[in-house]
């Protein structure tokens, strides 16, 4: 009796699907087309360097002056495009990579920081400042009118503690989904009953549900939807993405060991399979004491696995649509420490920017020999957003009401570093 | 140019009666009372019509919840149902008001009011002292108005002074500071005019600086060490301060506030007199900082201001009837029209009458007809002029207490199996609650993280997340509780010691939403007893389904 409403109601709660078969598992088919779509859409990929990874050491190397810490530099497959020593892998693929060196922002403290470069707005009590994540996966919605994906929208993977931020004005259904644990389904998405008694108790719940409902429409209407999409999402043939083993071992060898390498071979998976947003946090960069090996083992987590994932991008033509943003909070004083460290420098940092229509192979910026001053083509915090921006095709200017009534712009002012596109 | 709504010496509510009495003893008295009726009645029948008030259980369900934060037991709601007494419904509020969980309830609200908009990640270990100190004012019946000036005024140990976690939000910041000051206790955010004069109202960017500098004097010291016992507030009156490197703020350390100059930020600025934008009583600089933020206090919270009562007015009127005065549950200001301004008025007068009695306000509120009206949605427009009430989505404590109270569940006991797991050693669960980490793995923190919203924010934005709905309708520990095949659980004790399947029904409506199954109700989950054919999983269901209901995560 069951199989027969089965279908029914599969097709009632998850109204998008086109059914494979007529008996549905947990994990079966519910393909949708929405990913085949979305697959040739815009994305995004941040990987979040935690505690403001020093310039000197990854994409701004100061060769021969005492600041440099006598990190050695590398070539890249740019001739004049030099990397430090510990980035071996990304000096091969130079030609796809941007560098801004000429970073420049006035906030040093991390949590405000890591706010500002995460919403391209300072704190301020009266609202909370949507993340880019939820920037970008609003405003990509919004382009492909009504096809949404299977999977939540924004993906944030290995963020430790509470966010940095969140979907604040724009509402939660833009908060980004968080994932501790590359490796590992999310939290309550491995289904407790069978499918078809699960679907079973909705309709339960929805006929029971009449008597809340006539006093209070909308709110039983949007509960309705929302677990819908929850229902959807843990049905969906898309809950595979997390499976990291089904990948060709010759892929996972490809981006390497460990949480970094695991997360950025999902970040892919996530983004084919329609997610807009993800951001794979690498936490460890505050390097206050000895620097110089903590900076080197920290690239040596990154540097493969980041490679990899531009080189997979492009080989499945995905690299044209996805951009791949690289950064922290701030960059690191070009003086060292006694400890052998470096602290907080906002005044001058770095930034790495990859596919979406970015030009690889250049530089843009510089600052002076001693690797203190902006001295060439300054790029604010708001420029950089609004570089993120153009790369998505979304428009800086549009507004969101703050609780307030104050409209608040997706971007705050700046100007996109329009020679990093092409044409 | 836009008059002040009230001066220090007239206040604006002695104003208004004072007019009032003038108008009805002159001779014209009758003609302009008419025409007051007559716009009175204009403006009414442009109202929708008062939706019926609410039926018992409704009324007893949602009293509770507003002032204990748990949904009523069903002994209570037998108990309840079955008094004549009229007076019933005030007896009620009344018992429900002198419950400690009142004041528990609220210090919690007001816990996220402060501390969903923290600056700072880190100040979230503020939420254990925080609630504690106002779980403890709230219970002794402190005045609204004295707890204000202890926020306003306040220095020491964060642990062991709640009171410092507006500072402690805002990490110090001289300009956040006095932004959440007038944010929650004047509901006017004149910080919108801190880089430009305020788009929407009159507030001048020189009003909001000279504001800010009753609080430049404040610092926060760190010393060494994890948590809350690395800070403390301190008034710094001595020249010139350390620790300016770690801001944006290149004026950070100054003991005056100077407004930057917004041609060029890297110069000093114009140094501020501290000055209140409501009664424009200033001080001279060079005065300490205890001095000026007791004087700023005294201003906020003396009853000439009518903004401090209006607030906290609005804010809890917000709460329970669904809808404000103002819009904005937090931007209020004499350039926003208030909605039923005399009731406001009303309100605010037997507010400062009472010496700013937070329970005294929470019962002029809750005994009124408006707030025992039926409820509509949201969206409704049967909701205009406060015609009905409105379901509100529960907050996280709310929500958490009622899935323990529902399936049988006790926080204390969940939260020692689940520290016994997190803290594999006593030695380790000391460490950790000397760093403030014991609070991370409490799952009343955990359900937080998944629940929680920020109750400033407009109602409307609040809605409902993929994660939480995982949560109810997905996770391992709910699950298990739904399990009526077990001894050791709510339902499978019901379905073992009740034959009558209706009598399970009922027990199980009273439970999880606190009210009697309609008729209705009663057949369908029947019918699903019967066509399931397995008693158990058929009542499983059947809770499953309540508990992962809208009705269950609101409050009607």
């Amino acid at each position: 009796m069951q199989d027969c409403i089965t279908r029914r109601q599969l097709l009632r709660w998850i109204p998008s699907g086109g059914l494979a078969a007529a008996s549905i598992g947990w994990g079966d088919t519910v393909a949708l087309h929405a990913a085949d779509l979305r697959k040739h859409g815009k994305a995004c990929i941040l990987l979040w360097m935690q505690g403001g990874p020093s310039q000197f050491e990854t994409f701004s190397p100061l060769e021969g002056h005492k600041n440099g810490g006598g990190t050695k530099a590398i070539s890249t497959n740019v001739p004049g495009m030099r990397f430090a020593e510990h980035w071996p892998a990304l000096a091969k693929i130079g030609n796809r990579l941007a560098v801004v060196r000429s970073m420049t922002s006035k906030e040093g403290s991390h949590p405000r920081a890591s706010y500002l470069l995460h919403t391209g707005y300072l704190p301020n009590p009266s609202a909370r400042h949507p993340t880019l994540g939820s920037i970008v996966a609003s405003q990509l919605a919004a382009q492909l009118a009504g096809e949404t994906p299977d999977l939540p929208p924004v993906v944030r993977i290995g963020a430790r503690g509470r966010n940095d931020s969140g979907a604040g004005i724009l509402g939660m259904q833009w908060d980004p989904f968080e994932l501790r644990d590359p490796t590992q389904n999310p939290a309550n998405t491995k289904p407790m009953v069978a499918a078809d008694r699960h679907l079973l108790r909705l309709d339960l719940m929805e006929r029971l549900e009449e008597n809340f409902a006539s006093q209070a429409p909308q709110e039983a209407a949007d509960h309705k939807s929302l677990y819908r999409r929850a229902t959807r999402m843990i049905m969906s043939s898309d809950m595979q993405t997390f499976d990291l083993k089904s990948e060709p071992q010759s892929v996972q060898q490809e981006y390497g060991e460990g949480a970094f390498a695991a997360s950025c071979l999902l970040a892919r998976r996530l983004i084919e399979s329609g997610v807009s947003f993800v951001e794979v946090v690498m936490n460890g960069w505050d390097t206050h004491q000895d620097n110089f090996t903590q900076v080197e083992k920290l690239a040596g987590q990154v540097d493969r696995p980041f490679a990899a994932l531009v080189r997979d991008l492009e080989t499945r033509g995905m690299l044209d649509n996805t951009l791949v943003i690289w950064m922290g909070e701030f960059g690191r004083t070009p003086q060292i420490n006694p400890r052998g460290g470096r602290d907080h420098f906002p005044r001058s940092f770095n930034a790495l920017l990859a596919g979406g229509g970015v030009k690889g192979g250049q530089i843009i910026g510089r600052t002076d020999k001693a690797g203190v001053e902006v001295t060439d083509r300054p790029v604010t915090v708001p420029d950089l957003f609004a570089t993120f921006c153009k790369s998505m095709s979304i428009d800086p200017t549009i507004e969101n009401m703050a609780p307030s009534g104050r409209p608040i712009k997706l971007v705050d002012g700046g100007k996109a570093v329009t020679e990093l596109f092409n044409g | 140019m836009q008059q002040r709504p009230f001066s220090n010496k007239r206040p604006l509510l002695q104003l208004r009666s004072g007019r009032v009495a003038g108008l009805l003893s002159g001779l014209l008295s009758g003609f302009l009372l008419g025409l007051l009726l007559v716009l009175v009645a204009t403006i009414a029948s442009a109202a929708p019509q008062p939706v019926a008030i609410c039926d018992d259980e409704t009324f007893l369900r949602r009293i509770a919840l507003d002032t204990v934060g748990r949904q009523p037991t069903p002994a209570e709601i037998d108990s309840f149902l079955a008094d004549p007494s009229e007076n019933k419904r005030v007896d009620a509020i009344d018992g429900f008001l002198a419950d400690p969980d009142w004041a528990r309830t609220w210090a919690r609200y007001f816990r996220d009011v402060i501390l969903y908009r923290r600056s700072d990640d880190r100040a979230i270990f503020m939420a254990q002292p925080l609630e504690a100190m106002l779980n403890d004012r709230l219970a002794k019946g402190v005045s609204w108005a004295a707890i204000a000036r202890e926020f306003i005024t306040a220095t020491g140990v964060p642990a062991e002074h709640g009171e410092t976690a507006i500072i402690m939000a805002q990490m110090g910041e001289t300009a956040d500071i006095a932004a959440e000051v007038s944010r929650v206790f004047l509901g006017i955010q004149i910080q919108c005019a801190q880089c430009h004069d305020h788009f929407t109202d009159h507030w001048k960017r020189k009003e909001f600086h000279a504001f800010a500098a009753f609080f430049p004097r404040i610092e926060i010291q760190r010393s060494s060490g994890m948590g809350a016992e690395r800070f403390e507030v301190v008034s710094y009156d001595a020249a010139p301060r350390r620790s300016k490197k770690m801001s944006d703020n290149p004026r950070r350390g100054d003991l005056e506030h100077a407004m930057p100059d917004l041609e060029d930020p890297s110069e000093p600025g114009q140094v501020m007199k501290p000055q209140f934008f409501i009664n424009n009583k200033k001080l001279p600089l060079g005065i300490k900082d205890a001095e000026r933020r007791r004087a700023v206090a005294g201003w906020i919270t003396t009853a000439d201001n009518p903004w401090f009562s209006r607030a906290i007015i609005n804010r809890i009127w917000t709460e329970l009837v669904g809808a404000g005065f103002y819009e904005g549950i937090d931007d209020i200001g004499p350039d926003r029209t208030p909605q039923s301004p005399h009731m406001l008025d009303d309100l605010s007068q037997q507010f400062i009458a009472s010496n700013y009695d937070m329970r005294s306000l929470f019962r002029a509120i809750l005994t009124t007809q408006i707030y025992q009206r039926e409820s509509r949605s949201r969206s409704s427009p049967q909701r205009a002029g406060f015609a009905a009430n409105c379901p509100q989505r529960l907050r996280s404590d709310q929500l958490f207490k009622q899935i323990l109270s529902a399936i049988g569940v006790d926080e204390a006991q969940i939260r020692k199996d689940s520290s016994a797991q997190t803290a594999a050693t006593p030695a380790t669960a000391a460490k950790n609650k000397k760093s403030g980490k014991q609070q991370i793995n409490v799952p009343r923190v955990l359900f937080t993280q998944v629940f929680g919203y920020d109750p400033s924010l407009p109602r409307e934005e609040i809605v409902g997340s993929i994660p939480q709905a995982l949560l109810l309708m997905n996770s391992q520990p709910l699950s298990v509780a739904f399990d009526g095949d077990r001894q050791s659980t709510t339902l499978g004790r019901l379905l073992h010691n009740e034959e009558d399947d209706r009598t399970v029904v009922k027990d199980l409506y009273l439970r999880a939403l606190a009210r009697h199954p309609t008729p209705g109700e009663q057949a369908a989950c029947l019918e699903h007893v019967h066509a399931t054919g397995d008693r158990e999983e058929a009542f499983e269901d059947v809770f499953w389904a309540l508990l992962n209901s809208a009705e269950f995560v609101h409050r009607k």
